[in-house]
């Protein structure tokens, strides 16, 4: 082999090349880092005594919630069939109001003013937690299932809306203008050259916003929004852990059963 | 010296890959080995540093018999066999520098592979083998920046890293235009008088094959049909591996050897 | 005429054929079906919902003009917030890689190993995270561990099968090289599996970052630390301008939160 003596007396090094090249960045970051976490695990105020007694508190919820009990399965029906209904109002009323404010938040098909307030909507829709607007529905029209659909319509609205704009500001154009050059009028064009071209996507949309809005409609209860989450709430509130940890089953079950549907309806159509 | 003797290889209950294949390479010596798709050359190969395991037979590679190693053991016989492969197969997001130090992970601990404290001597090596290649200049160059043949290169000299004892090539050319194919079949016929290293070469392509190897190894439907020099190596011979198959890559072109079959099929 | 009626029937223009056809309206009746069930058949006091509008705004203008009063608890909670969120985030990626690894087909080291894997990833996604702070309410009492630790174990399937599959999607070319070396199998991971997920592992760390915002903004409402306490606690006492300030707050977090998210994917990757 050619041995290249000349470089051979002087040890070559070789080192990696750090991920990133300037060092006072580098390790700059790492300190932060550090820092950041020192700061944050030292400022949030844990309640050390009282989680020192967190691991005989799980042994007797645990112990106290197997074997799951289903003898109250009348209430765990009820609770589910209202979660159900709330699901299913809730993306009907949804996925059709998603439709006009999907066309104010069209930058192509929207005039700026009203553009703005349809991305507000969405924007806002989507910041909240569902929980969250749970809680503000409930102090406004009450406890009960009323208060579960409007929070998860507005919740599709928020997620169903915002896609669906997406989906509208890729349109291929070619069809707008020559319903325009026929002489149609906007809402025309809307219906005849808009719609058709969304419509497949928000078939699909729909199923899965019915998925998410059935496990969503399982935690908005929690707060009072109907469904089984109340159930869930009240069985926990009352130490009912069998029946809790039955309900929890049920629910985990339902979700994969959902998922599977919601997967399999979506394939079929796409 | 690497010796092969009645190596079976089955997929399930399936027709064998392999059917009692006997090969013995002395040191210092380049063999080819041809063969149409599915003969058999890669598992051939591959059982050998047992990434396929071989259903039954014997391979022993000085001495050490390499079919029932296992864990440690087949690390540390694996380590002597270099291989490189027809897709390259870099660590595409690393370094040139770090795929050709991949090469020396059968010798240095975890804690020098994962920090990239590799010994002086292997960093040195490195340097040396990619100088020889033309490729140091690339090291701190990130793998899938480089081009076909340097990429090519970058494997070679991985596998040297390893300082085998024997070097395995599965279609080492197959991914590389015909100039740049040429180049790697002439730097692995050096490289093997250089280190006295015997190297195995799957190749479908026969005229490189015949100019750059000096032994020929024929299989066909898992058996060996063949074993000479380049010489013997006539439209026979070809007909006898290729026949009724397909015609062979290249064959008919660029090949200096007048005797060579036009389209066999 | 019935000539006419005739070359008109020949001529209707039908978009979709008879099975089609009879799928579709079996598909909307149904639909309709339940619908009318849903309606007809849940806990709703109808009055209120012609009332609800009214109580919506009414509750909107007792909410106006927001307080600037507490706004500095308000600051504290967000940052709060902010470090569940972190927190959280950071000691998830530490369980959900060996869930992920365990979990990915070419990775798992056995066929237990993957199943389990595939267990927690599946019981840690169906699981809320609100319903898990509720459990972890009821074992550590309220407090913002009660909120990692609710966080953590939802990320944790999240990240864990979005990781797994970035696995199971490697080239396993690099692998084969680097086990042809005579690489333990530690090593083979770290030069051959490591570098090639490493650029889905940054982005669905931020994704969960995001997201994680988003969820503690809510852990409060159980108890589980965060904004969602005072919000709870506004709620309760009927503070509503206090309330309207603290939902601007969190549009403005979540806000914040999305900006550094895209600022870090273009960066980082």
């Amino acid at each position: 082999m050619t041995r290249p003596d000349a470089q051979a007396s002087a040890p070559r090094t070789w080192k990696k090349p750090p991920f990133i090249a300037n060092p006072l960045i580098r390790y700059g970051i790492l300190i932060l880092a550090a820092a950041y976490l020192i700061w944050a695990f030292g400022s949030l105020p844990f309640n050390w005594a009282r989680i020192s007694e967190g691991l005989p508190r799980a042994a007797r919820i645990f112990s106290g919630g197997f074997p799951p009990n289903l003898e109250r399965y009348e209430l765990l029906i009820t609770g589910f069939k209202e979660s159900f209904q709330i699901a299913i109002l809730a993306t009907l009323l949804g996925v059709f109001l998603s439709i006009p404010f999907a066309v104010m938040a069209a930058r192509n098909i929207a005039p700026m003013p009203i553009y703005l307030i349809g991305r507000a909507v969405i924007i806002i829709s989507r910041s909240f937690h569902p929980v969250i607007v749970a809680i503000l529905f409930v102090a406004a029209v009450g406890f009960g299932p009323l208060a579960g659909i409007l929070t998860l319509t507005l919740y599709s609205i928020g997620f169903v809306g915002k896609l669906l704009a997406e989906e509208i500001e890729e349109i291929d154009w070619g069809q707008v203008e020559a319903m325009r050059a026929a002489g149609a009028g906007y809402l025309a064009t809307l219906f005849y050259a808009v719609f058709p071209q969304i419509l497949p996507r928000q078939v699909g949309l729909s199923m899965y916003q019915l998925d998410s809005n059935l496990r969503a409609s399982a935690v908005v209860g929690i707060v009072g929004a109907g469904g089984i989450g109340g159930t869930l709430m009240n069985a926990f509130g009352r130490y009912d852990y069998d029946f809790a940890f039955a309900i929890l089953l049920v629910i985990i079950a339902v979700i994969l059963l959902s998922e599977g549907v919601s997967g399999w309806v979506r394939k079929k159509i796409w | 010296m690497l010796e092969i003797k009645n190596l079976v290889k089955r997929y399930g209950r399936n027709k064998a890959v392999l059917e009692g294949l006997d090969l013995k390479v002395e040191d210092n010596s380049v063999v080819s080995i041809v063969g149409a798709s599915g003969a058999g050359k890669s598992t051939m190969l591959r059982c050998i540093n047992r990434l396929v395991e071989p259903t039954s037979g014997s391979i022993t590679l000085n001495g050490t018999e390499l079919v029932h190693l296992k864990g440690a053991d087949l690390r540390r016989a694996r380590r002597k066999i270099g291989m490189v492969f027809q897709g390259f197969n870099l660590l595409d997001r690393l370094t040139v520098m770090e795929n050709v130090l991949a090469g020396r992970l059968g010798y240095v601990n975890l804690y020098q592979a994962i920090t990239r404290r590799y010994p002086q001597a292997d960093i040195e090596r490195a340097f040396v083998l990619m100088e020889r290649v033309g490729i140091a200049q690339y090291a701190n160059k990130r793998a899938d920046e480089l081009s076909g043949g340097e990429r090519q290169r970058v494997g070679v000299v991985r596998a040297l890293m390893q300082e085998p004892e024997v070097l395995l090539a599965d279609e080492p050319t197959a991914s590389l235009d015909p100039r740049t194919s040429e180049q790697i079949m002439m730097l692995l016929q050096s490289l093997a008088s250089e280190l006295s290293l015997p190297v195995l070469i799957n190749i479908h392509n026969v005229s490189q094959a015949k100019t750059y190897t000096e032994r020929i190894v024929g299989l066909r439907h898992g058996k060996m049909i063949f074993d000479g020099v380049p010489a013997d190596f006539n439209k026979d011979a070809l007909d006898a591996i290729y026949g009724g198959i397909e015609a062979p890559d290249d064959a008919t072109s660029n090949a200096p050897v007048e005797e060579r079959a036009h389209d066999p099929a | 005429m019935v000539d006419h009626a005739q070359k008109l029937a020949d001529h209707v223009w039908q978009r979709y054929n008879a099975k089609e056809r009879l799928i579709r309206y079996a598909v909307l009746l149904v639909t309709l079906m339940v619908v009318v069930w849903a309606v007809r058949d849940i806990d709703i006091f109808w009055p209120w919902v012609w009332d609800a509008p009214n109580q919506i705004s009414g509750l909107g203008a007792r909410m106006w003009p927001p307080s600037a009063a507490g706004l500095g608890n308000i600051v504290n909670a967000l940052i709060e917030t902010v470090h569940i969120a972190t927190l959280a985030t950071f000691l998830t990626i530490f369980l959900a890689l060996p869930v992920a690894y365990i979990a990915a087909q070419n990775t798992t080291p056995n066929r237990a190993c993957l199943w389990l894997g595939r267990f927690i990833l599946v019981s840690s996604r169906s699981v809320n995270t609100i319903i898990w702070a509720l459990l972890f309410v009821a074992i550590f009492g309220p407090g913002v561990l009660a909120g990692i630790l609710a966080i953590v174990f939802r990320s944790i399937g999240f990240i864990g099968k979005l990781m797994g599959e970035a696995i199971e999607e490697i080239d396993r070319r690099p692998v084969e090289a680097m086990e042809a070396t005579g690489a333990s199998k530690a090593k083979v991971i770290a030069y051959a599996i490591v570098p090639q997920v490493m650029p889905a592992f940054f982005a669905i760390v931020i994704l969960r970052w995001d997201i994680n915002i988003r969820e503690s903004t809510v852990l409060g409402l159980v108890g589980a630390g965060g904004i969602g306490v005072i919000l709870q606690g506004s709620i309760d006492t009927f503070a509503w301008p206090t309330v309207a300030t603290i939902l601007l707050a969190i549009i403005l977090l979540v806000l914040i939160g999305e900006a550094v998210t895209s600022l870090l994917r273009r960066k980082v990757l």
